[in-house]
């Protein structure tokens, strides 16, 4: 696909021409931190971000995602996805997304996440500010991600703007593009190489390496008792992570307690209850009944069984669980380089 | 990371959520905790599964719970559950009486291998509620009694009212050709059968080593049966094992009844035991 160039000048103009067309999503600032908000004018976009607290999966998969809605004795099904441009999207956030198109369409495919999923453009965008716990570079594996439309780097004097698929070709409508110069385009590829350079976690070994390693540490109880120590069991590292997809669903009234909505919620494994199940006369049994069980089960998936079926870790290391656990224990880079050098 | 996203086979693009109505024809309350409900969708479709399959079972504005199906397929076009009153999902599916509506997704999961068990002895053991998702495989062996060999059935109870299906055990009694076996761990005045757990049942009853065994029932209970099969020389892939996990979606997607890498809800709730024994997480 042909690359493009557009003037520092031209890309406000750009950008607010798409806020006119769709609804688009981007980095916005959040006090001192980052968020993925609608963007209502060029001026709010803030492409220089290092990463934001919640990952751009909640645009697919939105926190709380009303599934059906009844009233009296009919059920209706609540697909209704918003033609959307999702704007600036970091690599390893795309990734992310690759991920979970995967798991959601496998199998038994979710159109409550297809829908919006397809009817959403992808602009990715060069990092140029990396997070402090970020790791990604050590992450990629060698492989592109690949579940976006087009590809923005900021260069010296403007932007250059790879296009991936028609769809992303379709946005240049919006701008004022013109070829881009060998010039422009080595310029780009130093800029993300420099990126890549910056992050300084690193995980030194293959996935393959890591998924029978982690595989094999399951019945290393006196490993995970350490490992899982402090674990306070709250769940912030499985809701920050972009390859987190696990829900709960709830129904909830409306005020005249005829009609409501079915309703899924983000949920985490790693809270306590997340196994439990009722048992008559008011008893319970967990079947991850400890934090050291629940910690196991969250390096399971990352590192052994998603990751069996992804071909590569079910991580993305952008590092957002290391920030926001207290206990700064959730870091996946410490706990599976641990694991990987246990003896 | 080698993934292909773009791709999708499916043409359906429908809602997995989304729930069917189901009238309640019948309905009984066997004991003081559980009541049975025979259902028919209101579209009139029959429900097509196999044996041991599940359904996600609703009522709207309260949720919805896994509940296996209690009848079998070769029976109409109507289907049959038995719910036990435990929290606040199957609280309001037990208020619900003949012309009201459930609201119904499924069948989910996969059944009893109903192939690999023809032509062979057969054990069923069920402890507690376990009898009624294992009663679909019951009345389904029954129906078709001369495509299986012998057919042997364990049924326990804490207690003798905590006994279902008290129609269905008169039948299994007297019916020539089923070898049915009941205890209950603790009995009262009236009662005059085996008292003890399931496994007591095992002293009595010689097994072939060729025979195919079912287990449902609480947690606990798979353990102790299984060292009786061992001794009997029973082998793992002969064995089938109904798990229970908490479920949500019951399609493998919101992780809620994994089992280490398998779901319940997906690969299960039936496993061989020859799948899940070195699965840390199943029994
Ligand atoms: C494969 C399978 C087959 C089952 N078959 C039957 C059956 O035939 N008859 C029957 O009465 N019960 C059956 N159960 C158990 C039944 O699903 C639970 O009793 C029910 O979910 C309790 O829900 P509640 O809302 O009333 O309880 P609450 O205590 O309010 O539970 C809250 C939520 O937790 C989850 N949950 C709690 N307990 C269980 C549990 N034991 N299993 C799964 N999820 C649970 C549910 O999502 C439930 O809505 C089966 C469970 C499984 C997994
Ligand atoms: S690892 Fe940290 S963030 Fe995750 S549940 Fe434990 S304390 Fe919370
Ligand atoms: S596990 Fe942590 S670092 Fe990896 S993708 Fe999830 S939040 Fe990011
Ligand atoms: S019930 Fe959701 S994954 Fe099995």
């Amino acid at each position: 696909m042909p690359v493009f160039f557009t003037e520092a000048a031209d890309f406000g103009p750009f950008v607010d021409s798409l806020v006119r067309a769709s609804r688009v999503v981007g980095p916005i600032a959040k006090r001192q931190k980052f968020v993925f908000g609608e963007v209502h004018s060029a001026q709010e976009l803030r492409l220089d971000y290092d990463v934001t607290l919640l990952p751009p999966k909640k645009v697919f998969f939105p926190p709380k995602q009303a599934i059906a809605s009844f009233d009296a004795d009919r059920v209706d099904g609540e697909i209704v996805p918003i033609e959307t441009v999702l704007l600036g999207v970091h690599p390893y956030d795309v990734r992310g997304i690759d991920m979970t198109d995967f798991l959601y369409r496998e199998g038994n495919a979710d159109w409550n996440y297809l829908a919006q999923r397809e009817a959403t453009t992808i602009v990715a965008s060069c990092v140029q500010n990396v997070a402090p716990r970020a790791f990604w570079a050590s992450m990629a594996d060698g492989n592109q991600p690949q579940g976006h439309d087009a590809f923005l780097t900021q260069i010296e004097g403007g932007y250059v703007y790879e296009t991936r698929t028609p769809a992303g070709e379709a946005l240049l409508a919006h701008g004022n593009f013109r070829e881009a110069t060998a010039d422009h385009i080595a310029a780009a590829g130093r800029a993300n190489a420099d990126a890549l350079a910056q992050c300084q976690s690193q995980l030194p070994y293959s996935s393959a390496q890591i998924a029978a390693t982690v595989r094999e540490s399951f019945g290393d109880n006196a490993m995970w008792d350490v490992l899982a120590k402090d674990c306070f069991s709250c769940g912030s590292c499985n809701i920050v992570c972009p390859t987190c997809y696990c829900f709960d669903m709830r129904d909830t009234w409306n005020l005249d307690q005829k009609s409501g909505n079915r309703t899924r919620y983000w949920d985490a494994c790693m809270t306590r209850e997340f196994a439990a199940i009722s048992m008559p006369g008011g008893g319970h049994e967990n079947f991850r009944e400890t934090h050291q069980e629940r910690f196991r089960h969250r390096f399971m998936r990352k590192g052994a069984y998603l990751n069996e079926k992804l071909g590569g870790l079910a991580c993305t290391g952008c590092g957002r669980c290391s920030a926001a656990c207290t206990a700064d224990i959730a870091d996946p880079v410490k706990v599976i380089n641990a694991i990987m050098e246990w003896s | 990371m080698a993934i292909d996203t773009h791709e999708c086979e499916c043409e359906k693009r429908e809602s997995l959520f989304v729930p069917r109505e189901a009238r309640i024809l019948h309905t009984h309350a066997p004991t003081s905790t559980e009541k049975h409900f025979t259902l028919q969708f209101v579209d009139g479709s029959p429900l097509k599964f196999q044996p041991g399959q599940i359904l996600e079972v609703g009522v709207m504005g309260y949720g919805e719970i896994p509940i296996g199906i209690a009848s079998s397929p070769t029976r109409t076009n109507t289907f049959e559950i038995v719910v036990r009153t435990v929290g606040r999902v199957s609280t309001a599916i037990n208020s619900k009486s003949i012309g009201d509506s459930l609201w119904v997704r499924g069948p989910l999961g996969h059944g009893f291998d109903v192939e690999a068990l023809r032509g062979n002895d057969v054990l069923i053991v069920a402890g507690g509620i376990g009898i009624c998702p294992t009663r679909s495989l019951i009345q389904y062996i029954a129906d078709q009694r001369d495509d299986f060999g012998r057919f042997v059935l364990f049924y326990g109870a804490r207690d003798p009212l905590q006994l279902l299906f008290p129609e269905d055990r008169g039948v299994w009694r007297a019916t020539h050709g089923i070898e049915y076996h009941e205890t209950v761990d603790r009995a009262d005045v009236s009662w005059t059968g085996n008292v003890g757990v399931i496994t007591t049942l095992f002293r009595n009853t010689q097994l072939s080593a060729e025979t195919r065994v079912i287990i449902c029932g609480p947690p606990v209970m798979f353990e102790f049966v299984i060292r009786e099969l061992d001794q009997a020389g029973i082998k793992r892939e002969n064995i089938y094992v109904d798990l229970e996990r908490r479920m949500k979606c019951g399609v493998g997607k919101c992780g809620h009844c994994q089992i280490n890498d398998k779901y319940c809800c997906i690969d299960g709730p039936v496993f061989t035991y020859a799948e899940i024994h070195e699965l840390e997480e199943a029994i």
